[in-house]
């Protein structure tokens, strides 16, 4: 009988098998009060930290986007703005849950023009070759298999197209201290105070710190096929923005 | 935290002036160093023909390097100072940004109509535009009573003329050596050499 692979989860190990449902199972727990605990957490930066990786992108109107594991579609409706009626913005995420609350927030919007459909980023059911764009915000750190995933984004990407990747890294190492304290200790508090789940939370600042560090990602993207990646730290590193290029 | 801002700044400028964006989208992906001693950036062309300063990992593919001194008399509007600026790596795209970078202008007048309505801001850049004239021409004046002190009163400056005459002067006498020297030398030519027409000794 052969050993099922593992990975992580946080801190634990678990089968590969388990990992989509455990996450999933997070997700499905915060999705409600996802928007007030990313406020609460981010005092508000990842409304700064997403408006910039649209500057980043490059993204004009007539241009076709995917954003993955999109979950409440802030990027999507960002994007949607930019590429106006003639372009397109496709919204994706693996969860249900978060998706309903990505397209419900979308048609309050009046943004009826982007679809939804939930999908796995590692088998993404696009041509090659077919967006302008693909981004993933807060999403890469929470998928089994990265490299499959970064390999599929590169695969849908036209020829001069761009993937953005939005992800908590490794933070300036003078404030690291300081960091961990507010993770493992305010966070999962907030967690419980806000969104009556202090495991979830407890989860999120373990994955971030077994997420790979910028040069790793970086390393990562080359890896999967794009052939240049650059990255900007943000907030001190909290946060990169990694921006790969199809050529 | 300056990238996020000065890119916001970089992309507002850009969409300020729509030429800009048309002449950049053929660069779009490519990075330029910009060295204005002792600052230093990179910028790179996005796919949308804005501007951002590049991330840590990017290698760019030009570096336009300008003193100081120089980026000023570029802004004043002196060519020849264009000269000045030495570009390493792709000459062309280097050149290229530059030259779109020289052209952008902000218009101050219409960011602040947003803030503050049409009328004021009209008033208000007009008054800046006024306080502007009236330092370049107070500093032109200041510039040219201290030029003629160092002329006339106190002479440390030399005059236009005064320096052309010293010019011609040293011309003059370059001249009159190298024609001394050619004497000097037909005459040792002609002592060297032992004249045929001399007598015998008796």
């Amino acid at each position: 009988m052969s050993k099922e692979s593992t990975t992580h989860f946080g801190y634990e190990t678990v089968a590969e098998s388990e990992k989509a449902r455990k996450v999933g199972a997070v997700f499905h727990s915060v999705a409600r009060r996802y928007d007030l605990m990313n406020d609460l957490m981010s005092v508000g930066l990842h409304r700064a930290w997403k408006r910039y990786a649209i500057d980043i992108s490059g993204v004009k109107a007539g241009d076709r986007v995917l954003d993955v594991a999109g979950g409440s579609g802030d990027l999507s409706r960002l994007f949607a703005s930019r590429v106006g009626p003639s372009g397109e913005v496709i919204l994706t995420d693996i969860n249900a849950s978060m998706l309903s609350v990505g397209r419900d927030r979308l048609i309050d919007d009046g943004m009826v023009n982007v679809p939804v459909l939930q999908c796995d980023a590692e088998k993404l059911p696009f041509p090659d070759n077919y967006f302008d764009c693909v981004s993933v915000a807060f999403g890469l750190r929470n998928m089994t298999h990265k490299e499959l995933a970064l390999a599929e984004m590169q695969r849908v990407l036209k020829v001069g197209g761009r993937l953005l990747v939005l992800e908590f890294s490794k933070v300036w190492k003078p404030l690291a201290p300081l960091y961990d304290a507010y993770s493992f200790k305010l966070l999962p508090f907030m967690g419980k105070l806000v969104a009556k789940d202090a495991d979830s939370y407890q989860y999120l600042a373990e994955s971030i710190r077994m997420h790979p560090d910028q040069e790793t990602l970086r390393d990562m993207m080359l890896a999967a096929g794009f052939s240049k990646v650059d990255y900007y730290n943000l907030s001190a590193g909290v946060v990169a923005l990694h921006k790969g290029w199809k050529t | 935290m300056f990238k996020p801002l000065l890119t916001h700044l970089l992309k507002h400028l850009v969409d300020q002036n729509g030429w800009a964006k048309a002449e950049l989208l053929p660069f779009a992906g490519r990075a330029v160093q910009f060295d204005i001693l002792p600052a230093s950036a990179v910028i790179i062309v996005l796919e949308d023909g804005g501007l951002a300063l590049a991330g840590e990992a990017i290698t760019p593919e030009a570096i336009v390097r300008m003193a100081p001194t120089t980026a000023l008399r570029i802004l004043s509007g002196d060519q020849a100072a264009h000269r000045l600026i030495d570009i390493e790596g792709d000459v062309e795209l280097g050149a290229a940004l530059a030259q779109i970078l020289r052209g952008l202008s902000w218009e101050y007048e219409e960011d602040l109509s947003r803030i503050i309505g049409d009328a004021p801001a009209h008033e208000l850049a007009a008054l800046g535009r006024n306080i502007a004239i009236g330092i370049r021409r107070q500093s032109w004046n200041l510039a040219e009573m201290l030029s003629e002190y160092w002329q006339e009163e106190q002479p440390m400056l030399a005059k236009k003329r005064h320096v052309q005459r010293f010019i011609d002067d040293v011309d003059v006498v370059r001249d009159d050596a190298e024609r001394l020297a050619k004497r000097i030398e037909k005459l040792e030519a002609k002592f060297a050499t032992p004249s045929t027409n001399e007598s015998p000794a008796v």
